[in-house]
């Protein structure tokens, strides 16, 4: 496969809004979980989220827009705009419009106007209905704003994938790239969480609870119960390796291959299946992280460390591994902020760690990271899973200017 | 990697409106039979509007458990109904290695989620499994599911044009290597949000639609699935299945315009008919039908009307243009892949479904919207499916040759 070259970033997290304010957060071991106070929790056995504080909307988009703009949509242009700056093109001028393309994963962006609107529908009828809600209504309105507000004509969509909905969304835009349907896809996902949502988590019996331990997203700690909602954005732009060469851009790094599988159980044996896939894509690699998915939940964190042992075999309980949804809480879409993380993190060689790790699983025979750790870190194995039966994995590779 | 592997398609279902079969769906077309009626679903007093093309006769419990519709929507139900005639239509067995499913989603389980929201406005204590299906990609995990298949799985969330990319990105998939067979279409049940919604925007036609007319009000909307087997053709070959067509080229854009309304001149929908047109390697007069995205909104049916004219220029005149959603509404999530279907009948059994209701046009909209289903040999289709967003994906089809 032709290599796909990472070259911007742009991320607003529960632990750091842009580049710098999150990294801090990570390797600080920034825990941006905490208290719900936006909205009452009290009818619900969580009470806790890794929400986004302290996001200014006017420093990216006109004060008249953002008006009509809902939440989502606002973390996407935002995002986008610090990637695009990141990496230092601007779309009309370094790139035609027609060749830039958005795919980005939506968690559940579109839901609070959603509600909103049917509460106006049942409450007071259809005399009454606010126009301006119902198209922000639809999943693809954050990545469609943000094509609006960045005058980006290429390749445009919206993926959904469970709670691999980032990586599904990334696995797309390669494929554009590479087909050269565009010459540069912005990709990741964006996340907002709502009183509804939380709400939802809550009622599926998802989240994490006070059951004695304190409620918190303990990834491979043997008291998880549930994982903590988050939201937010990560947003990464792609370009074909040569392009990115030429254009003498910094290159974070390499997708050097990305798979995909499917098969709700048995769980364990299909996450191995999904990285045995990719590490069969290129020459044998040596893994020096994995980021895990490990959200907290008793099942999905058990299921990936048997993956992992499965298909790592004995390797498995060397490689270090951490999870980041420790301190940035789990949305669908998290996985691109994940991946702006796993670029840091090969470009500072620190690995962040799992916070809120005390009691070892002895189900998940992980070496996980309590404590950052400096360190090189050529490659990152990422892994997505989600129990209704989809599992990707991504493996990046840092670029040491070897073209 | 085996790069550019061909796509064609082995396997249709589809439910809506007219039809509860494929064999129905082509008699309905060839008829320009219109399922476009009043909504009985829920209540519609006080909408502009009381109209739908609604599945009216359908009865759940006739291809599901009890136990089953305790978790499935109105919408995944359409998705696996059409799922099934798609695969046995395709000659396919459960458990797919390397098949892989690829599903656009509208409001997905909308329908059930609204009564959980209902009921929680009115104080009660819904059922929390009323919004298991919420996720777009339920549909889509429930389907590789129930047919054990184990290849990648993907959703694809652009409202309107949700299943026309599906199809488009599910060709890739196999043309790439990662998977030999996709599964692709998608579904959508009618539910309150959305028929508000688009009394809300004042795009809702009191009568049902009539695209292109120039008495036009409006669209209609509708409900159903189309799912569609993709198969790489090789492998197609191999086993000897006799095929609908193939999928020659698409194009995927982006009109960075405005959330709802088009780019008035209709240069970005030309554009992305260019592409497609380049993308299947084929000139646009070798075009026998445009299936156009059609909705009955007087922007939309303008706008497209005029991006049309400038690809096709001088010849635009002797090209026959229709639109299925006067016959089934607009399905929204499963709109691409039922005029996919409706292009690739038109491909297998040479004819031109019409744009029923159609009576007069305008002065920007005088082409010819074939009124009436004719006989004519059909081998090359191009689909247009446009979206909240700016979202535009053109597919274009052929007849395909083992």
């Amino acid at each position: 496969m032709e290599a796909v070259a990472i070259t911007g970033m742009g991320v607003i997290t529960p632990v750091g809004i842009g580049k710098e304010a999150f990294w801090q957060g990570l390797i600080e071991g920034r825990d941006g979980i905490e208290e719900i106070t936006t909205f009452d929790t009290q009818p619900f056995r969580s009470k806790k989220g890794a929400l986004v504080r302290g996001f200014n909307p006017k420093e990216f988009i006109s004060p008249l827009q953002i008006r009509r703009l809902d939440r989502a949509s606002q973390f996407a242009i935002a995002a986008a705009m610090m990637a695009l700056a990141d990496t230092g093109l601007t779309i009309g001028e370094d790139i035609p419009a027609e060749r830039a393309g958005i795919i980005l994963g939506s968690g559940f962006c579109g839901l609070v106007n959603s509600e909103a609107f049917h509460r106006g529908q049942v409450l007071r009828g259809p005399a009454d209905l606010n126009p301006i809600l119902f198209p922000n209504t639809v999943p693809n309105a954050a990545a469609s704003n943000a094509s609006i507000a960045l005058g980006i004509k290429g390749p445009n969509s919206t993926v959904v994938q469970s709670f691999c909905t980032a990586e599904a969304a990334l696995m797309f835009a390669c494929q554009q790239l590479l087909a050269r349907r565009a010459d540069c896809m912005i990709t990741g996902g964006v996340d907002e969480l709502s009183p509804i949502l939380y709400r939802g988590f809550n009622e599926l019996r998802l989240t994490a609870w006070d059951a004695g331990n304190g409620e918190r997203s303990a990834p491979y700690d043997r008291t998880r119960n549930g994982f903590i909602p988050g939201e937010g954005a990560g947003v990464i732009v792609l370009e074909r390796e040569q392009d990115a060469v030429r254009r003498e851009t910094h290159i974070y790094a390499k997708i050097h291959s990305i798979a995909a599988a499917g098969g709700a159980d048995p769980v364990g044996e299909n996450v191995a299946r999904v990285i045995a896939t990719v590490l069969q894509k290129g020459e044998r690699v040596t893994i020096d992280l994995i980021d895990g998915a490990g959200n907290s939940s008793p099942r999905l964190d058990a299921a990936e460390a048997e993956g992992l042992r499965l298909a790592l075999v004995a390797r498995s309980a060397g490689i270090p591994i951490t999870s980041l949804k420790s301190m940035t809480g789990e949305g669908i879409a998290s996985g691109g902020i994940r991946i702006a993380a796993d670029l840091l993190i090969m470009e500072r060689g620190v690995i962040p760690p799992t916070i809120n790790y005390v009691d070892p699983d002895p189900r998940c025979d992980l070496n996980v990271i309590r404590e950052r750790r400096t360190v090189p870190v050529k490659t990152i194995l990422h892994t997505g899973i989600s129990l209704d039966g989809t599992y990707m994995a991504i493996l990046l590779e840092r670029n040491d200017g070897v073209s | 990697m085996q790069d550019n592997r061909e796509v064609v398609i082995t396997g249709v279902g589809v439910i809506c409106a007219t039809a509860g079969t494929v064999e129905e769906f082509l008699t309905s077309l060839r008829e320009g039979r219109r399922g476009i009626k009043e909504v009985t679903l829920f209540d519609c007093t006080g909408y502009p509007s009381q109209m739908a093309a609604e599945i009216a006769d359908y009865k759940p419990e006739n291809f599901f458990s009890q136990r089953e519709l305790r978790r499935i929507s109105r919408a995944d139900q359409f998705v696996l109904i059409a799922a099934r005639q798609a695969l046995a239509d395709a000659g396919l067995n459960r458990d797919g290695a390397h098949t892989g499913v690829c599903l656009g989603a509208g409001a997905a389980g909308m329908s059930s989620a609204e009564v959980y929201h209902r009921q929680l406005l009115a104080g009660k204590r819904p059922r929390p499994s009323l919004i298991v299906p919420f996720i777009p990609s339920y549909a889509t995990d429930q389907l590789a599911e129930r047919y054990r298949l184990r290849g990648p799985r993907f959703t694809i969330t652009t409202a309107c044009s949700s299943s026309a990319t599906a199809i488009a990105y599910g060709a890739e998939l196999i043309r790439d290597g990662t998977a030999d067979i996709m599964v692709c279409g998608g579904g959508e049940a009618l539910s309150e949000l959305t028929f508000g919604g688009f009394c809300s925007l004042q795009v809702m036609d009191p009568l049902p639609c009539r695209p292109f007319d120039a008495h036009r009000q409006g669209l209609s909307l509708g409900e159903g699935a189309a799912v569609l087997v993709l198969e790489d053709k090789e492998r197609a070959s191999k086993r000897g299945i006799p095929i609908y067509g193939e999928l020659l080229g698409y194009a995927l854009g982006g009109e960075a315009f405005h959330i709802t309304a088009p780019e008035e001149t209709g240069k970005e929908e030309a554009r992305i008919m260019r592409e497609a047109l380049r993308d299947a390697g084929i000139a646009a007069h070798e075009v026998d039908y445009l299936n156009a995205h059609g909705t009955g909104t007087i922007l939309n049916d303008r706008v497209e009307t005029l991006a049309i004219k400038e690809v096709w220029g001088a010849e635009v005149y002797q090209l026959p243009i229709s639109s299925t959603k006067s016959m089934i509404g607009h399905c929204l999530g499963a709109a691409g892949g039922l005029e996919a279907i409706t292009s690739l009948l038109s491909i297998g059994h040479g004819f031109i479904p019409p744009t029923a209701g159609f009576e007069q046009g305008d002065a920007v909209c005088d082409l010819d919207y074939s009124p009436h289903p004719r006989t004519e040999e059909v081998t090359i289709v191009l689909s247009n499916s446009f979206a909240f967003g700016g979202n535009c994906t053109t597919l274009i089809f052929g007849k395909g040759d083992l």
